[in-house]
């Protein structure tokens, strides 16, 4: 049932042992597009180990960390079947393989951090492994049997509420299935009553939520079900008063809402819940009370080798003062033990250890716009590489987690293709150019296209124009395609751009007839303007075609399929995702709509196009919250290209990962 | 003279400046001189030029670097995956070698291939893996990979010895007919040599991007940094000597970059009793056996 299963080192990717069941999966295992190489480099290096599936090609992958060792464990089956045994599976090997391989394993990956100078060989290595195969069939053998056996046993309780054939009448010997007591209240009878018939049907049990696996939990439960329901329903039903008779004394009382018998009615308010003690404010000589003031926290302006430390210990003071002296006393010689077992090296990173510590670093991200959910993945993906890991010598858990958060949030912003714009231009004009220098005397390359997408008010049209102004100091000829054609005034605007770019860059090399707009007006079909404006400009002789297109929610399908339909009639070579600095949560539900619906909606011709990078604008009106780029980046995967930061147009910046990492993590 | 009958003038005691012996005073000037002398051999080692010690796998990823690790060090190349963090071991170039040398492996993905910075201070050489069967169609990628490689040698601080710097040809036996069996010599020369076109190629047309553009400005930089010779993000590094011509590899700026062409065979750890599991043809190489020969002769060279 299982593909392939692997045991490797995570740091170097090292592989200690691996089987193939097939001899497709043994193949595919030995070539670069292997299953735990997928996994590695679009789930690990991208830091998105907080599911713990992970599904490419029809595979199904799932894995699991020994931190200690720097091992990590994966198993590969085929999507379509549902094992579910593969963590019990996992967990398993990893303890068996670690109890019996300890020492060798020790030593072995010590040799791969460089700390002993012992010698291995590769014989030495197969060797000491020789008896795990055997093991793991076994192993998998014994939980694929207890798998099966939970599959049957599960299924047996349906046969468990047939009702038994009633036995013949005339015999005296056998005692009838229900009790004979005699039943006064109506509630008995209606309750026996329902307990027959859900007996008969085998009805699914009540919150329909509890389905467990594929249903058929929902029969185990029903038996409980049905007496805590008929119970309920005993309490909640009594019998209704009509009011054709007079009401008695108790009823008056019952029915009197009027002040003074409030006290009969209302229960005490729970007081405590409602203040603050520590927010308390102060009480005047006069008797005044006066409201605490705002405390503005203490900015720190010069203080730029601020030590980031200091978030990670007022985390971890304020989620200390929750826990008071009852914790003190039975810390006071574990703390002890602590310290003595990280000064000798030996001490072995935990849950709770973590979870103070990610607590307060998942509130900080949040403090500087980091969307919730992003937060909350990194910093799960951080914790879990880090439990279980030896933390020795000086190091605390905090420089742990801090080292492995600086790290993870270097790895998501560092970008994975080529950023270099002017690159990517030339080499498509002179590719261009080559292809086309024999066939006419006027060179009729296609231009290089770029089009911007993204919500209303973002700031498109402006950063298109800065776009423009950078391409046009470095002398390349740029036509702006006015695809904006519902907002009223999108065209003036952008003439006003191309007027002053034009004036801006008219004494340069490439003249006067640099930049153009090619616009057709309002109320008409974006992609079809975009088309012509390529093929004008592919006639002119422009290099580079900037495309600006209406803003549009993310959530509006005519329009999104619409923008899909522009990107498949003209195929532009970059799509560019505007979107503005100051979007928080909203960022995560723009970038996934966007991205899937042009995938989508786009896939009929040939592979859909995605968002190529991103460029984030209104970057002065954050000055260390810069969250919202982790979050972009984290959610699309592509770059950030540039950054607009004013209104002027040499307002363009690049973005540099050391900057946006030392803004968030600084106080 | 008189005679010396006269009982000499009592010793006086000698009252000593400090409160403390002799003894005591002597071991104290003998920990300053201590100090003092620790102090100058370490002012001394700082200011002459250092010179690196390690060996640096770079390379854009999948080019093999992992396995030629543990094919020197382990004598016999494992199976790997991706790499996600640098991997050190110490090898022994041969075994009257005088001490071991460090060999660090860097991974190549684009993500986190920025991590050769750290260690490039320390390296004596670096070795630049390529996958000589993929390199005509990613060409640009390991181009721009190198790029970084170059740029960051280029800028290192005077005070640092420049390493050296070698250009391998990985992945030699996928070009040989047929394809498993040991590479001829003529064969690992096609390597190199397809390996040095398609680089200097690419590496020239980003010599002429980075020269002629106005780049962007960083973030938080403030105007003031200078970066390189222009550029989008300030990469230089590849000017060559003499005419400043085209970009060509024995001409570098830096240094005289060298190729060679190897190849590794993979083991298949999971043959062990059950022989059927995977078939050997007749021509592969034995086990143990590499094609590291040019990386070996090269390093000790350098040595």
């Amino acid at each position: 049932m299982l593909d392939h299963c692997s045991i490797s080192h995570k740091g170097s990717g090292a592989v200690i042992w691996s089987r193939s069941f097939t001899p497709a999966a043994s193949q595919l295992a030995a070539s670069p597009s292997s299953p735990v190489n997928s996994l590695v480099r679009e789930a690990l290096i991208e830091g998105r180990t907080a599911e713990n599936k992970y599904e490419k090609d029809g595979y199904s992958i799932k894995w699991t960390f020994a931190n200690e060792l720097d091992l990590i464990f994966v198993v590969a089956y085929q999507r379509i079947l549902q094992l579910t045994y593969i963590e019990d599976l996992l967990s398993a090997v990893k303890a068996l393989f670690m109890k019996m391989f300890q020492p060798f394993l020790v030593a072995f990956v010590a040799s791969l951090r460089g700390v002993t100078a012992e010698e291995f060989t590769i014989v030495q290595l197969r060797d000491a492994l020789s008896g795990w195969d055997k093991l793991f069939d076994k192993l998998l053998k014994g939980i694929e049997d207890k798998a099966a056996q939970d599959r049957k046993s599960r299924l047996r309780p349906a046969t468990r509420f047939e009702l038994t054939p009633s036995p013949p009448l005339n015999d005296d010997s056998t005692t009838p299935t229900q009790s004979t007591a005699q039943v006064n209240d109506a509630q008995e009878i209606s309750r026996n009553i329902e307990a027959l018939k859900s007996r008969l049907k085998g009805r699914p049990s009540p919150g329909g939520k509890r389905r467990g696996k594929g249903g058929k939990g929902g029969l185990v439960d029903s038996p409980s079900g049905t007496d805590t329901d008929t119970g309920k329903r005993k309490a909640s039903k009594s019998m209704r008063k009509w009011g054709d008779s007079v009401p008695t004394e108790s009823d008056m009382s019952e029915l009197d809402f009027s002040s003074d018998r409030t006290d009969v009615h209302s229960s005490p308010a729970n007081v405590s819940g409602l203040v603050d003690s520590s927010s308390l404010g102060t009480r005047r000589k006069d008797g005044i009370y006066e409201v605490k003031d705002l405390n503005f926290a203490g900015t720190s302006d010069g203080d730029e080798g601020e030590d980031e430390d200091d978030i990670i210990s007022r985390a971890l003071e304020a989620s200390a003062v929750g826990k008071d002296a009852p914790a003190a006393q039975s810390t006071l010689s574990s703390t002890f033990g602590g310290l003595f077992a990280r000064l000798t090296g030996s001490k072995v990173i935990t849950t709770a250890d973590l979870e103070p510590v990610l607590n307060g670093m998942r509130e900080h991200l949040m403090k500087k716009n980091v969307a919730k959910e992003i937060a909350d993945k990194v910093c799960e993906g951080v914790g879990e590489n880090l439990i279980g890991k030896k933390v020795g010598g000086f190091n605390s858990i905090k420089s742990e987690v801090r080292t492995a958060l600086s790290n993870s949030i270097t790895r998501i912003l560092t970008p994975k293709t080529s950023t270099d714009l002017l690159l990517s231009i030339r080499t498509k004009l002179a590719t261009g150019a080559a292809s086309t220098s024999l066939s006419a005397s006027k060179s009729k390359r296609a231009p290089y296209t770029i089009t911007f997408v993204g919500v209303n008010g973002v700031g498109k049209s402006t950063n298109l124009s800065k776009v423009a102004f950078w391409l046009l100091q470095n002398e390349f000829k740029v036509l702006i395609a006015a695809c904006d054609t519902f907002r009223s005034g999108a065209v003036e605007q952008l003439r006003v751009h191309v007027r002053n770019l034009g004036a801006l860059v008219g004494e340069g090399k490439a003249g006067k007839g640099a930049v153009e707009l090619y616009e057709r007006g309002y109320g008409k079909d974006a992609a079809g303007i975009a088309k012509e404006a390529i093929a004008y400009a592919q006639d002119t002789g422009f290099d580079v075609v900037l495309i600006d297109t209406a803003g549009r929610m993310q959530d509006n399908e005519p329009l999104m399929r619409a923008l899909a339909k522009l990107v498949s009639t003209n195929n532009p070579d970059k799509i560019i995702f505007v979107g503005e600095a100051l979007v928080g949560n909203e960022a995560v539900d723009q970038l996934t709509k966007f991205d899937r619906a042009l995938k989508d909606f786009s896939a009929s011709a040939g592979k859909g196009r995605g968002i190529d990078g991103m460029l984030i604008t209104k970057w002065d009106t954050v000055d260390d919250k810069v969250g919202a780029a982790l979050s972009m980046t984290y959610v699309t995967g592509q770059p950030i290209l540039f950054v607009g930061c004013g209104q002027t147009y040499t307002d363009l910046r690049q973005l540099r990962v050391a900057h946006i990492l030392q803004a968030l993590l600084k106080d | 003279m008189e005679s010396t009958d006269t009982p000499r003038p009592a010793q006086l005691p000698i009252t000593p400046l400090l409160p403390f012996s002799a003894a005591q005073i002597s071991l104290f000037a003998a920990f300053i001189a201590a100090i003092f002398f620790v102090a100058l051999v370490y002012i001394r080692n700082r200011t002459i030029a250092r010179r690196g010690s390690a060996i640096l796998l770079v390379g854009p990823s999948d080019a093999g670097k992992t396995a030629i690790l543990t094919s020197l060090s382990y004598a016999g190349a494992l199976p790997t995956h991706t790499s996600i963090q640098p991997t050190i071991t110490s090898i022994r170039l041969s075994p009257d070698a005088p001490a071991p040398i460090k060999l660090i492996d860097v991974p190549g993905h684009p993500r986190i291939r920025d991590q050769f910075t750290e260690y490039l201070p320390d390296a004596k050489a670096v070795v630049f893996v390529v996958d000589t069967s993929t390199i005509a169609r990613n060409g640009a990628a390991v181009a721009e990979h190198l790029h970084l490689i170059l740029h960051a040698i280029t800028s290192l601080p005077p005070s640092v010895t420049p390493p050296a710097l070698l250009l391998l040809a990985h992945k030699a036996d996928l070009l040989s007919r047929p394809p498993t069996s040991t590479p001829s010599p003529a064969t690992l020369t096609l390597a190199t040599e397809r390996v040095r076109t398609v680089l200097e190629r690419e590496l020239e047309k980003r010599r002429i991007a980075a020269s002629g553009s106005v780049g962007v400005e960083g973030l938080g930089d403030d105007g003031g940094d200078e970066g390189g010779a222009g550029g989008q993000s300030g990469l230089g590094g590849l000017e060559c000597l003499g005419e400043g011509g085209a970009f060509s590899f024995s001409r570098w700026d830096g240094g005289a970059v060298e190729c060679a062409g190897t190849w590794v065979k993979v083991a298949r750890l999971d043959l062990g009793e059950s022989g059927e599991k995977g078939q050997l043809s007749e021509k592969e190489p034995a086990e143990g056996e590499d094609g590291l020969e040019g990386l070996r002769r090269w390093l000790e060279e350098l040595s």
